[in-house]
């Protein structure tokens, strides 16, 4: 339906500001002309308003059951409180175990030496743990001294066991008289064997697990049980494939993989212990 | 006059029970539960479509004022900031809804409903206001009681539901439409 001023399509653009009231007056003057005309937008101006006044004076609707007692139960509810995590105190950290770190670190070292030292040793005495070491081999009798190899490439071998061609790196062995063993700062010597004064392997593997061994025991109270339970037990493994490789060793001295076996099974003890000496306590 | 009184001694009887709510006493606030509670209902089961729905998000609302009555200021009536916590209750709840549902899958159901309505044979019997509401389309529906029912403007509705002004009107005449078109069969 249309009349000469605005269509019923132009009408229902207008209408929802129309009804808000929030038409500029030329578009309202006309709205409202042509609802003086159309019956049809007449009609449902009328039906929209009604349904607005209607909406606007529903009355309240009412639960159909009593609420009250469900939010009472929800709102009585203890209310767990989250667990703050306390802050995080300084560990206080004892000297005993600064002076055990660096004890640790000249094993290892030691350790290192002895592995790296058999290495390079001839064929006969390769494996660390071999019982009665042969003699050093040609290399090691040669003058090497203060660091000055006679021969740098063979003389000179990096803590991973490669060689190297120079003395200069910061971890090194340099074999022969005034032997420098373990981690080397260039015009550092950490630590000096006297040819003939060479610890054997495993004592100084016993050497170090006993240390580790001290430590632990001293840390048992500062250890969760669980924790200590675990170690004990994995460590009774250890000590058994320890004495089963050293017994089939005895039989067999020469068998470079028996050596090897007792070697790994010595390494694994002092792994774990060294784990545990350094396990923080627990809380 | 009298209607301005008795909104002033409920005020005046809200704020007493207001404070000692907020002090945790279970008493007052069950007392503010039963002057509220029909109109928050109202809220809830209009803006929801669904009666059931309807008393879940109304223990809803109330926990959730008991939870946040200390932080009430009084900066507007108890009932006003009772009833902007209901509407953003219900709004809340829709929104955790839609995460379950595509919008896709959504957007189904909404044209379902009007295809429901458009469809609807004309012999039916007459629906009444209040059905008829509850038969809109979710968004429609959820406009039309904040703006016609309750009385919130476009701009407010548009920041509480993140739409332009422009975009609740349109929503807003769209349901009065559909609204017609029920009542009238």
């Amino acid at each position: 339906m249309t009349n000469s001023n605005m269509t019923c399509e132009a009408f229902d653009a207008a209408l929802p500001d129309y009804l808000e009231g929030t038409l500029d007056e030329p578009l309202r003057a006309a709205v409202s002309k042509h609802l003086g005309e159309c019956v049809r937008c007449t009609g449902l101006v009328r039906d929209l308003q009604k349904i607005q006044k209607e909406a606007a004076a529903l009355p309240d609707l009412v639960p159909t059951r009593d609420l009250w007692q469900g939010i009472e139960a929800r709102i009585a509810a203890p209310v767990i409180p989250f667990v703050t995590r306390p802050e995080r105190q300084k560990r206080f950290v004892p000297a005993w175990m600064g002076i055990a770190a660096a004890a640790l670190v000249v094993s290892t070292a030691g350790i290192t030496y002895m592995l790296t030292a058999r290495s390079l040793k001839s064929d006969s005495s390769t494996t660390v743990a071999q019982v009665g070491p042969s003699v050093t081999g040609a290399d090691s009798q040669r003058g090497i001294d203060s660091g000055t190899p006679q021969n740098p490439q063979a003389a000179s071998v990096d803590i991973s066991g490669t060689k190297s061609g120079g003395v200069t790196a910061a971890t090194s062995v340099t074999r022969g008289e005034g032997t420098t063993i373990g981690t080397r700062v260039p015009g550092t010597r950490l630590v000096t064997s006297q040819p003939g004064s060479e610890q054997r392997p495993e004592a100084v593997y016993s050497k170090e697990i006993e240390m580790l061994q001290n430590i632990v025991t001293q840390r048992r109270t500062q250890l969760d049980s669980a924790t200590i339970s675990i170690i004990e037990r994995n460590l009774r493994i250890i000590d058994a494939a320890i004495a089963s490789s050293r017994a089939a060793l005895e039989k067999d001295p020469a068998s470079r993989l028996l050596g090897e076996q007792l070697t790994h099974a010595l390494d694994k003890k002092v792994e774990l212990l060294r784990t545990a000496a350094m396990l923080p306590a627990s809380t | 006059m009298a209607a301005a009184s008795s909104a002033l001694r409920l005020e005046m009887a809200d704020s007493t029970d207001v404070a000692l709510a907020a002090a945790g006493d279970r008493l007052a606030f069950e007392r503010l539960y039963r002057t509220h509670a029909n109109r928050v209902y109202s809220i809830c089961t209009r803006m929801s479509g669904s009666r059931v729905k309807g008393e879940e998000l109304t223990q809803d609302v109330f926990v959730r004022t008991w939870e946040k009555l200390p932080q009430f200021r009084g900066e507007s009536a108890f009932s006003t900031w009772l009833h902007r916590l209901a509407v953003n209750v219900v709004l809340n709840a829709r929104k955790t809804e839609s995460k379950q549902e595509s919008r896709t899958e959504q957007s189904d159901v909404d044209d379902d409903r009007r295809d429901e309505m458009s469809r609807a044979p004309l012999h039916i019997e007459r629906m009444d206001l209040k059905d008829a509401i509850a038969k809109l389309p979710d968004g429609a529906r959820k406009i039309f009681v904040l703006h016609d029912i309750e009385g919130y403007k476009h701009e407010e509705i548009a920041e509480m539901l993140g739409i332009t002004s422009g975009g609740s009107k349109a929503q807003l005449h769209r349901a009065r439409l559909l609204l017609r078109e029920a009542l009238e069969r």
